[in-house]
């Protein structure tokens, strides 16, 4: 156990120590490490009550095992930014306040009646249910819905059609889209033809519907190129989806057409289409046995990088099957977590920092300065006066190392009082001799019984205090010293900076906005008044598609592990070139 | 010969298919009918489908079904050619250049998509416009609603008008005899229009000599179309409540700029009545119409609660809707003026719910109209939609909750009746009823109006 301890601690190390003196390291050591090792069996139990069991039962038998094996246990590091924690934590949240509303809304409700018949009706049996029916207006169509619905027979549906051309001498649009997609989604290709032929005969155009299931279904029969004319109906009146284009370029590759697969994937993303996850499974899958676009698929990999888009599960097995496959057996891949220092446990090359470079950081300062802080309208946030006032503050100061944001830590818990909490974390920084800037608003100022006066006066004593106005935002003014004060400062606060980050005007900005994000803020994972104050991990690489000369590490996507927008995957695939 | 250009066959053709029975109703062109028949359509296609359809009916009533043909509807729809469906398409296409978009939403119909039956050339350039495919539905699916509710609103009218004419049939008689539903009363009664004459004369009243409330009409720029549709309609509704209330206020549309968005559809929806509405609309903002300290500016975002209505400042309410919430929109507009702001006190009277606190521009002229005549917050908070909050604090906790949660400004606990008695003599209250007999009047009107109600209670 003792081993498992220091190794741990070691591991793990909060970032912040490295800037402290020796005397306090001892300390908090101490009670870091006594808590590294509770940590995760409390995440465990609680996962294991919300649910997710899987996981919560796993994690005990591993460390045991690990801790026999004399390996180091790498738990991964507990981060806000981490795929799945916004998932875990609202699971939790809803846990805890009871699943009443879950319950509401899943109540009980009327098993829908099936009347779907087994077989082929005829006419006058048809005709019967109809009359049974209660909504016989719409019956048929509704019907044809409860086919699809049920996966049924398609004679089923060939007999109720076969009934309504007989009764009425035609057979609706609604009526045949319906039917479309049935056989679509059974595989019936000669009845996709049939259908096709007869619309085109009836109807002098055909809406999107129709032209995306058509898409679908020609995509994977010998007469995919009617796909290209279809896809050229839809771009008509509108531009055709990525789903559009995804089942075109399949239907071409599935018949050897890589070049127009390439020219429609170059299309696609010329229309600032975003790809979906399958079109590009489909060229690594068909591109393993020829190897002969080995350029564009690195391209494809490289736009993903660009975009930050992390490949699923099922694409990065196909990415690591086409590297493995390429001639000559030159590739070896493995799934791999980074460790924290930031380098792969498979190949222990490094990684790629989260630091921003000297120009990005600069771009970076730039765009949130105009655009966050003052944007369309300076009023909204701040006054001109405020903000002059607040940057002639910084101007003076000497750069902070962290910027707090006051009543963020103030909030921590909901347990004892607003401004205790913050002297305990300000004076537990200032215990490392670090410069620190805290945030606050003028309201904390005047003294009551949450905010006591004593506890701000020691507070302003340790740190450079700024507080807005009671109406100004404080957010944009922590973002601003933070940039402020050069690459080395962090800040500390809960907020995930959402809001802020929406208020940059293109993508590639917001981007750099996370990235930055990720390397620079503080966030406190543990807090017990008096006893305990611990940071989540700050990574010191950065979570995206990288390559070099012979590598290529790719975080993905796992099944089962939902990711929301500002998180960034745990899993990595490596794949290294043999030597 | 005419009848051999192609283009007139096809008409006939069209025409023989789909309006067979009228014109063979006509008298004199039913020869022609009958010849042009015969010579065009040998296989005469109409009459197609409906010998299918018995032979099929034939073969449905054998019971057994190895002998169903399933594909037998396909021969159906094969055999049954161009359809009327096709022609109409064609049509549409060729009237004009927006015709691929008239396709689309017609076919879109067809696969039972909620969208309009009719669409104007303006709606569709719209529609055209919007880039997205979500987008173009969301814009068809609110059409679709819209011509819906207009429907079932002539729908319901016309009921009405026949069952009034049928009351009007069944008791006819008697009325006749009466004398057109004159009743014999004590009560004297009203035209409409001489009710509407009184409303008129205490709106120039009010324009003369009432308290003014500012609508600030700068927010054109922050909002979509529909938005702006929708703050006009509410500040419709606005001037209604205003001209129907008792002392009505001085409305003032300020910032309203000739030709903008917002006079455009104000001018749309009061038509001729825009000239003759007794508001006061300008394109000055309202800091120079009047004298700065006495503006307040009515935001949610303020941190100022407004706990005592005051009849000698003047109140801006911001003429928007904001159906994607914009925080901090009208506070950062009186920041920037720097002119005092404040909110109404929803949080000190209502056990808050959930829901935002900004309000329709309707429910706060309602509010204010009522505080100003009632002082009673109890009474005004009243038009807060009750879905919002789960109803107000009881009296004595109400008094505790509301001083308590405004800190410190201890110079404001005195309860809340003696607050209203304080506002109605009012030292300065007093010297506008000196100064102005009228305005007394109406002053005096609504202290009477007051009292009456506290008897009620």
């Amino acid at each position: 156990m003792g081993t498992l301890l220091i190794s741990c601690t070691l591991n793990n190390i909060y970032p912040l120590l490295v800037h402290s003196r020796s005397s306090c390291f001892a300390v908090h050591k101490n009670v870091s490490s006594f808590f590294k090792v509770w940590v995760p069996l409390k995440v465990q139990r609680f996962s294991t009550r919300v649910g997710n069991s899987h996981e919560g039962d796993n994690k005990r038998p591993n460390t045991k095992q690990k801790e026999q094996s004399g390996k180091v246990p790498h738990a991964l590091p507990k981060s806000v930014f981490a795929a799945g924690t916004a998932r875990k934590k609202a699971e939790f949240l809803k846990q805890k306040w009871g699943n009443d509303f879950d319950k509401e809304l899943k109540g009980p409700r009327k098993p829908k009646e099936n009347n779907i018949p087994s077989q082929p009706l005829t006419a006058a049996q048809w005709k019967t249910l109809k009359d049974d029916a209660r909504a016989s207006h719409h019956f048929e169509v509704s019907m044809m819905e409860k086919m699809l619905a049920a996966n049924s027979d398609i004679d089923v549906a060939k007999s109720l059609l076969a009934y309504v051309a007989m009764e009425t001498g035609t057979v609706s649009y609604e009526l045949l889209l319906r039917y479309l997609t049935l056989c679509v989604h059974g595989n019936h290709e000669s009845e996709v033809f049939d259908v096709y032929d007869i619309m085109k005969k009836r109807f002098k155009t055909l809406e999107t519907g129709a032209y995306s299931l058509f898409i679908k279904g020609f995509s994977r029969t010998e007469k995919w190129r009617e796909c290209l004319l279809l896809l050229e109906s839809i771009k008509r009146v509108i531009t055709p989806s990525p789903r559009n284009y995804g089942y075109a370029i399949n239907g071409a590759l599935l018949h050897g057409d890589s070049r127009t697969a390439w020219v429609l994937y170059e299309e696609m993303v010329e229309k600032g289409l975003t790809p979906n996850q399958e079109t590009w499974q489909a060229f690594f899958d068909s591109d393993r046995s020829a190897h002969d676009s080995e350029s564009k698929l690195s391209s494809l990999l490289l736009y993903m990088r660009n975009n930050q888009i992390y490949p699923g599960e099922a694409l990065v097995k196909s990415i690591k099957a086409w590297f493995e496959s390429v001639p000559g057996n030159k590739w070896n891949g493995s799934w791999t977590t980074p460790e924290n220092s930031g380098h792969c446990r498979n190949c222990c090359s490094s990684l790629e920092s989260i630091q921003l470079t000297e120009d990005e950081y600069n771009q970076l300062k730039e765009k949130v300065m105009n655009d966050v802080i003052q944007g369309k309208d300076v009023f909204k946030k701040t006054t001109p006066q405020e903000l002059e006032s607040f940057k002639s503050f910084v101007k003076k100061r000497p750069p902070f190392d962290v910027v707090i944001d006051g009543l963020n830590v103030a909030n921590t818990t909901s347990k004892g009082n607003q401004s205790e909490t913050l002297l305990e974390v300000v004076s537990h920084l200032a215990q490392q001799n670090l410069r620190l800037l805290v945030l606050g608003r003028k309201h904390m100022l005047r003294g009551s019984r949450s905010w006591d006066r004593k506890n701000m006066s020691v507070i302003q004593q340790k740190a450079d205090c700024f507080f807005t106005d009671n109406i100004s935002e404080d957010d944009p003014f922590l973002l601003y010293a933070t940039l402020h004060s050069g690459n080395h400062c962090k800040f500390l606060s809960r907020d995930l900076m959402r809001d802020h980050k929406a208020c940059l005007p293109d993508s590639s900005t917001r981007r750099l906005f996370f990235k930055w994000q990720r390397g620079h803020q503080l966030v406190l994972s543990s807090y017990t008044a008096g006893r305990r104050i611990r940071f989540e991990t700050v990574p010191k690489y950065d979570t995206i598609i990288q390559t070099e000369e012979n590598s290529w590490h790719i975080p993905y996507d796992e099944d089962g592990v939902e990711r929301y927008s500002y998180e960034v995957p745990r899993k990595w695939l490596c794949l290294e070139m043999k030597r | 010969m005419r009848f051999l250009n192609t283009q007139l066959v096809n008409v006939l053709r069209r025409q023989c298919i789909t309006q067979t029975p009228v014109l063979t109703q006509r008298e004199g062109s039913w020869l022609m009918t009958r010849c042009l028949k015969t010579l065009l359509l040998p296989s005469s296609p109409p009459w197609r489908a409906l010998s299918t359809a018995q032979r099929l009916r034939k073969e449905a009533s054998q019971p057994s079904t190895d002998k169903l043909d399933l594909d037998l509807w396909k021969s159906v729809m094969k055999s049954g050619g161009d359809s009327a469906v096709v022609t109409q398409a064609e049509e549409s296409a060729e009237a004009s250049p927006l015709g691929a978009v008239r396709e689309l939403v017609e076919m879109w119909r067809q696969a039972g998509k909620l969208v309009p039956e009719n669409m104007t050339e303006e709606e569709l350039q719209t529609l055209e416009e919007l880039s997205t495919k979500s987008s173009r539905k969301k814009y068809l699916k609110y059409l679709a609603l819209k011509e819906g509710h207009k429907k079932a609103r002539k729908k319901k009218q016309e009921k009405k008008k026949q069952e009034r004419a049928e009351d009007a049939k069944g008791s006819g008689e008697d009325e006749e005899e009466d004398g057109s539903r004159m009743k014999n009363t004590f009560l004297l009664q009203f035209w409409q229009r001489s009710i509407d004459a009184l409303y008129n004369w205490r709106a120039a009243q009010a324009m003369q000599f009432g308290q003014s409330l500012v609508f600030d009409m700068s927010y054109d720029r922050y909002m979509t179309r529909r938005e702006i549709e929708n703050t006009v309609s509410q500040l419709l509704e606005c001037e209604g409540w205003n001209r129907r209330a008792l002392d009505p206020f001085h409305l003032h549309f300020c910032n309203l700029k000739v030709e903008a968005a917002y006079h455009k559809e104000l001018i749309k929806r009061y038509s001729g009545a825009w000239d003759r509405l007794l508001v006061s609309a300008t394109d000055r903002p309202h800091q120079e119409v009047f004298p700065r300290e006495k503006l307040v500016y009515l935001t949610a975002d303020s941190p100022h609660v407004l706990k005592t209505f005051d009849h000698d400042k003047v109140y801006i309410v911001g003429a928007m809707v904001d159906k994607s919430i914009q925080t901090g929109l009208s506070l950062a507009n009186a920041k920037r003026l720097n002119l005092a702001t404040a909110r109404l006190p929803l949080d000190e009277y209502l056990l808050w719910d959930s829901g935002a606190k900004n309000l329709t521009l309707d429910q706060v002229i309602r509010i204010l109209l009522t505080i100003k005549d009632t002082g009673s917050w109890e009474k005004a908070l009243r038009f807060v939609p009750s879905r919002k909050h789960e109803g107000f604090y009881k009296p004595q906790q109400s008094e505790h909750k509301h001083w308590g949660k405004a800190e410190a400004r201890r110079d404001n606990s005195r309860t809340q009746g003696a607050f209203v008695r304080h506002q109605a003599f009012n030292p300065k209250m007093q010297q506008t009823l000196l100064k102005d007999s009228r305005s007394g009047e109406t002053a005096g009107k609504s202290k009477g109006k007051k009292n009456w109600w506290e008897e009620e209670d």
